[in-house]
């Protein structure tokens, strides 16, 4: 039984063990961080002034922050926050890069030019004052919510990807298999999507999986002006640098934010690299 | 309502630069470019040597500037204006303005100080006021929250400091990105593969205020290798240089890689295995090209972005760099240094993404820029 | 391939160079004395400064008539060696030193004070501190009358008219009152002696009939032109002769409305200094107090301000007092990262960290070292609660969120470095102030009954709100306990939210929130500081609450021979009536100049004690949360810095505002250990 490229690709991955590893762990990550608070009943905003800094032990398995809050509980509930903006933002850029890119790299000339030269005016732009208006747009109906701030990201984030694949695309459409397909008739969009974009899914998976952590730093970054959301992994990384120091070091309210953050993001890689071999047009073999 | 359609006229135009016949093209781009020579010549040496820079400037760029870079400028001038109409209108639409304070301020004495800086309460009003500052009066306006000090005098010490740093912090993530990235592509899926793939994740997932503090702790308090923080010596460059290039360097490393992965499976590169020739020619010679292609897409507003500062580093090393006037312009509302900070940025961008795609023709001869 | 190798090699050769060359540029002699300051100054001109950045700094390049002395902060001569006081503690006359001079040579005169008085008061300076010297004569008319006739006369008339257009017959009240506080009615008026303008701003709800209104728009036209012609007569007279003026080049004649207990600590603060004419009316811009401009008078001159790296002090050699100086050079750098400060410091390349320069988090640890310095502050950090919103209009719920808060936890184990409880808003330590009874303490049984007495038994039915805060750290940690606190012991559902400066501040002004946080640092050490704060459309009130007796109380305490004269109205409502009556006959009968001034002294903070008790006994327009400590840390070789004051009359005081002139600091390379107060 002959099998479509998708079923090719999907048995690629799976005999692809660290992607598999990698799945595995971000599923995990991810149920966790959606199930394990309600169902344990953990309040990450519980303060116990008087249980503050405390070392992890039975009680509280990731030990308490600088208010006696439980760490565990916030690193679960602040992955919520992190993930959801990590790959809300990346999957709005995504969408609009590679549509963006692939058009203008494909019909090239004119209409690239005038099409990149809109993209370089988009990033003059001081992007502070869009997040503030984003924020501000929603600052009284969602107080510490993430929408805002994907969106803000998002929005910022899809510049670099539309001049990533367009470059990529610039390369391709010179080349033979493409020239062939033209000749043969086919039509712009059968083209684009048939042979061009397969060839940039690469690039684009593994800019993808390069763009969550970014998107997750630079919502750190916005909390520490004050225009991020409150309970995220880059917002608890930062509040756990405060404390280590030479004065002291309460290394567990750094540590476990860090390695979440570390995991997931290592995992998203393995995934993502597997799904770039697996999508990879030339290693049909 | 008019603000909107005038941005959107705005836009339009921009797309539109693209058609520009070619003789118009070499006419108007010159005449543009003697502006902006005549009105940056005016910061640094007064009218009478920025008239004459201009004619010649103008002359220059008739006879012998290159298309590709006269549709650029083209293209930069109208972009500029439309840049500085479009970010007073959200820094007018955001809340606050530069005049607001802890403690209350009077109307009069608001009224007072908008009078005395130029910042009327209507967008469109000091968007007048800021064009002609520029062209006529050729300065970028008062800062208001650092009193006595116009903008230009507040960015002319700090670019060249965050271009030093930056041009390290390059050259430095180029190195080391590169390095790993070739490397790893070479030897896909082995342990060194992983091993730098995980190194360069290390660096990506790390914000740079972590990575910072962390070196700050380690190679000073601990060690006593470094000073902690200040600017004046190559010493005092190591770690807010690194603490930039890190993150820009797992990213190059993990395009590259991928690009070399590509790169090694088309038939161009086969066939020069299949030739013979020795590997080592076989990557310098044809595979590196086509590896550098997103690397390169990826550096030119990367590049742009080291060289005009980060804000993170600087306040966390205190290096007087430009970087921390993007985040204050817009924290305190201090609307000329908004604006000259993102004239600088919008600049400096054009100007990578112009090596951008001169790099790319060189790269890959196959590739048509339009502007070729 | 040679060809590419040989360019890479040639970009990273010339790229090294552009980083020599810029690091070349940059110098620094080391100053023998490093501090951290929170922040660049934003401006050294002294009558435009409003911070403690900049405030740090013009203290070292300017002085007074007089200064505070480095070990008792009391006021000591500088500029001037002495002055006299007339029996009714109205005019001083102060004889400026013959010795004082410019940093550029010229002589100082009395002269010189005159026109920085004038400029600090001039509508057209903008200068945000004017209102703390309008004790003096002439300076608040000169300073606002002009604006307010013309807001009198042009936009007010016009608001009138239109209001009366709106409706054909009598004016409804919500109308009314819009018109009162768009048009900043009341500060407009301020002080107005005008009867039936007066009877107007304290009117109770009710209509306006048309007829009423012909007659307001008469009395605020006349009004308009009353101040009109007190602004012209300042203009004529202020700073020429009369308010401030010389009598020759030595002798400075200054007039003030009402004898002020603390008008010699407020001439060694920033908006008395003397500015020089001749150097500021030689530039255009704003920049006169730039290295290359400037002319001071102090004991440091301003030798190089880089912005973001330091700004570099010398010893100035035209000082009078120069032989007292013992500190050659100081550098103030600009650190906005309180960790980094924290490390310069510990690697010795800083020798001071004031207080905010470095992370409040760790005070608790820091405090067990040596070379920490804490002690109680003139600062307080209070919640401003939203009277217009519902349901905080009503006193009874914010009585229930005041008594819902545990404050000893947020200071003990939160804060923990000896910060206090606050249950009122005046912070403890002011002399000769008695504070007022209050209505807060932690009584989470007494909440849940008056909030169910709201309306809300056991919090069913209260609506989710907010506390705002502006984005830092500390505040996030008080807010997310306050929130807390409140969710747990009144069963009601809060979030507290963050915005950023100036989002924060907007939102704030216009009344757009529901909790919002709020810190005050005392101007000078007096009751009047903080309770000013509260009175009636008053700047920086913030909360839309309004209370016609405070105001009154706060009139009364800055005038009190006024109040003596008519004390009825007050004495109706206070809640200490038999006290204030006695006090206020005492000074009626007392024709003896200086025990009646002390006796007035007393009376006046009595009324300021009534204000309080309104604020915190029976209105609590705010959530007072704690009193803050200041802690420094600095060098043992520091020497000349007190963290302890020791008065003229031998009794110990906290330092509390963070004063240290560095004028009397000095670096000992072999320090003993330190004591408390070396």
């Amino acid at each position: 039984m002959r099998k479509s490229p998708l079923q090719l690709a999907l048995q690629r991955v799976l005999r692809n063990r660290m992607a598999i590893g990698g799945a595995s762990l971000l599923i995990a990550i991810t149920l966790s961080c959606v199930l394990l608070p309600p169902l344990l009943g953990l309040d990450p905003n519980h303060t116990q002034p008087s249980l503050r800094n405390e070392a992890p032990s039975a009680r509280f398995i990731f030990g308490t922050d600088t208010l006696g809050r439980d760490v565990f509980a916030r690193v679960l509930v602040g992955g919520r926050t992190s993930l959801l903006v990590g790959i809300a933002a990346t999957a709005v850029s995504i969408l609009v890069g590679v549509t963006y890119g692939a058009v203008a790299g494909f019909y090239g000339g004119k209409v690239d030019e005038a099409m990149m030269r809109l993209v370089d005016f988009l990033y003059g732009l001081p992007y502070m004052f869009l997040v503030i208006l984003i924020m501000l747009m929603f600052s009284e109906t969602a107080r510490g919510d993430a929408l805002p701030v994907f969106l803000a990201l998002g929005l910022v984030q899809w510049l670099t990807m539309a001049r990533i694949v367009r470059g990529q695309v610039l390369t391709l459409r010179h080349q033979e298999f493409v020239l062939a397909a033209e000749l043969i008739g086919a039509s712009d969009a059968r083209i684009l999507l048939r042979h061009v974009l397969p060839n940039v899914l690469g690039i684009v998976v593994v800019y993808g999986t390069l763009m969550v952590p970014s998107v997750i730093i630079l919502e750190s970054f916005l909390s520490f002006l004050g225009l991020g959301v409150a309970l995220s992994w880059g917002q608890l990384v930062a509040d756990g640098i405060a404390v280590v120091n030479p004065i002291r070091s309460y290394w567990w309210i750094l540590v476990w934010p860090s390695l979440f953050l570390g995991a997931t993001l290592l995992s998203l890689n393995f995934v993502g690299d597997g799904l770039r071999d697996a999508l990879d047009p030339k290693a049909r073999t | 309502m008019i603000e909107l359609l005038a941005l959107l006229f705005g836009l339009a135009t921009l797309a539109a630069t693209a058609w520009c016949p070619p003789r118009l093209t070499r006419v108007l781009g010159s005449l543009l470019f003697a502006l902006m020579v005549g009105v940056v010549s005016r910061f640094a040496f007064g009218v009478h040597v920025a008239l004459l820079a201009a004619a010649l400037a103008a002359v220059l760029a008739l006879r012998f500037f290159p298309p590709l870079v006269l549709r650029r400028v083209v293209f930069l001038v109208p972009a500029l204006v439309l840049l500085i109409f479009s970010t007073t209108l959200l820094m007018y639409r955001a809340p606050g303005n530069p005049f607001a304070n802890e403690r209350a301020t009077s109307p009069q004495v608001e009224a007072a100080l908008r009078a005395q800086y130029g910042v009327p309460k209507n967008a469109s009003a000091f968007f007048g006021i800021y064009m002609r500052r520029l062209l006529v009066e050729g300065t970028l306006g008062p800062s208001i929250k650092v009193q006595g000090r116009t903008v230009e005098e507040l960015i002319a010490p700090a670019f060249p400091v965050s271009v030093a740093l930056g041009l390290l912090a390059l050259i430095l993530s180029v190195v080391i990105g590169l390095t790993l990235g070739i490397f790893a592509g070479l030897k896909k899926n082995s342990l060194a593969d992983h091993v730098s793939m995980a190194l360069a994740l290390f660096g990506v997932s790390l914000p740079s205020f972590v990575l910072g503090a962390g070196a700050m702790i380690v190679f000073s308090l601990w060690l006593g290798w470094l000073p902690v923080a200040g600017w004046g010596s190559l010493r005092h460059l190591v770690m807010p240089a690194f603490a930039l290039a890190l993150p820009n360097a797992a990213i190059i490393a993990r395009l590259a890689r991928s690009g070399m992965i590509e790169v090694m499976q088309q038939d161009f590169v086969r066939t020069a295995r299949a030739k013979g020739l020795p590997e080592s020619w076989v990557i310098a010679r044809h595979a590196m090209r086509g590896t550098l292609i997103p690397v390169v897409s990826f550096l030119g507003p990367a590049a742009a972005a080291i060289m005009t500062g980060s804000f993170v580093v600087e306040v966390l090393f205190a290096v007087p760099g430009m970087g921390q006037w993007f985040v204050k312009g817009a924290i305190n509302r201090d609307y000329s240094v908004v604006l000259g900070t993102a004239i600088v940025y919008f600049g400096m961008i054009i100007l990578f993404n112009l090596l951008v795609d001169l790099a790319y023709s060189w790269l890959d001869p196959r590739v048509r820029s339009s502007d070729a | 391939m040679l060809r590419t190798l040989i360019s890479a090699f040639l970009v990273i050769v010339a790229s090294l160079a552009v980083v020599g060359l810029t690091l070349s540029a940059s110098t620094g002699r080391r100053a023998e004395l490093r501090f951290v300051n929170s922040t660049e100054p934003k401006t050294l001109d002294p009558h435009l400064i409003t911070g403690e950045p900049e405030g740090r700094i013009a203290e070292a390049i300017f002085e007074g008539l007089t200064r505070l002395d480095a070990q008792s902060l009391e006021p000591v001569p500088g500029v001037a060696e002495s002055w006299e006081i007339t029996p009714d503690g109205k005019t001083y006359t102060f004889h400026i030193r013959t010795g004082a001079r410019w940093s550029d040579g010229h002589p100082l005169t009395a002269q010189d004070f005159t026109y920085a008085w004038r400029r600090l008061q001039d509508p057209s300076l903008g200068a945000e501190y004017a209102y703390i010297m309008q004790m003096v004569r002439y300076s608040e008319a000169f300073n606002t009358h002009e604006a307010q006739a013309s807001a009198l006369e042009g936009p007010i008339q016009n608001a009138l008219h239109e209001l009366g257009h709106s409706s054909p017959g009598a004016v409804p009240d919500k109308a009314v009152r819009d018109f009162v506080s768009k048009q900043h009615l009341d500060a407009v008026l301020k002080g107005t002696p005008n009867a039936a303008l007066r009877a107007f701003l304290l009117r109770g709800p009710g209509e306006l009939t048309q007829g009423e209104l012909g007659v307001l728009a008469t009395e605020l036209a006349r009004e308009g032109q009353r101040r009109r012609a007190l602004y012209q007569e300042a203009k004529l007279h202020f700073g020429i002769d009369g308010g401030v003026y010389a009598k020759d080049e030595h002798t400075l004649i200054v007039e003030l409305v009402a004898p002020t207990p603390y008008f010699l600590a407020l001439t060694a603060f920033y908006p008395a200094y003397p500015v020089p004419r001749w150097a500021i009316e030689k530039q255009t811009g704003r920049n006169w107090f730039l290295p290359a401009n400037i002319v001071s008078n102090g004991a440091f001159r301003l030798a190089e301000w880089s912005v973001g790296s330091r700004i570099h002090l010398e010893r100035s050699d035209t000082y009078w007092g120069r032989s007292d100086v013992k500190l050659r050079s100081a550098d103030a750098l600009p650190l906005e990262n309180q960790t980094t400060g924290l490390n310069l410091y510990l690697t010795g390349e800083v020798d001071w960290l004031p207080q905010n320069t470095y992370p409040a988090e760790l005070a608790q640890d820091l405090r067990k070292r040596p070379d920490f310095f804490i002690g109680p502050a003139l600062i307080v950090y209070y919640y401003r609660i939203n009277v217009t919103r519902k349901p905080f209009d009503d006193v009874r719920v914010r009585k229930a969120l005041n008594l819902a808060v545990d404050r000893d936890v947020i200071t003990r184990e939160v804060l923990g470095v000896g910060q206090q409880s606050a249950f009122r808003l005046v912070p403890p330590g002011i002399r000769g102030y008695t504070p007022p009874d209050t209505g807060i303490s932690y009584d989470v049984a007494q909440a849940q009954k008056l909030l169910a007495d709201a309306g809300f038994p056991g919090g069913r039915g209260f609506p989710k709100f907010g506390i705002l805060y502006n984005t830092l750290e500390t505040h996030k940690k008080i807010a997310e306990v306050i929130a807390d606190q409140l969710r747990r012991n009144l069963n009601i559902d809060v979030s507290a939210y963050n915005q950023e400066w100036q989002s924060y501040q907007q939102s704030t002004r216009s009344l757009d929130y529901d909790l919002s946080r709020a810190a005050w640092v005392g101007d000078y050490e007096d009751p009047n500081t903080f309770l000013d704060l509260f009175t009636t459309n008053g700047g920086n009130n913030q909360t839309g609450w309004s209370n016609l007796v405070y105001d009154r109380l706060l009139e009364a305490a800055g005038n009190v021979e006024e109040f003596v004269a008519a004390p009825a109205f007050i004495l109706q409502h206070a809640s200490r009536a038999p006290e204030l009556e006695r006090l206020a006959d005492a000074v009626r009968l007392n024709k003896e100049a200086p025990s009646r001034l002390k006796v007035m002294a007393e009376l006046r903070l009595e009324l300021l004690g009534e204000a309080e008790r309104i604020l915190v006994h029976d209105e609590f327009p705010i959530l007072p949360v704690y009193f803050y400590v200041i802690g420094d840390m600095v060098k043992p070789k520091v020497k000349g810095f007190y963290t302890k004051l020791r008065g003229s009359d031998g009794a110990t005081r906290s330092n509390l505002r963070d004063l240290h002139p560095l004028r009397s600091i000095y670096i000992d390379e072999h320090p003993s250990p330190r004591d408390g107060a070396p």
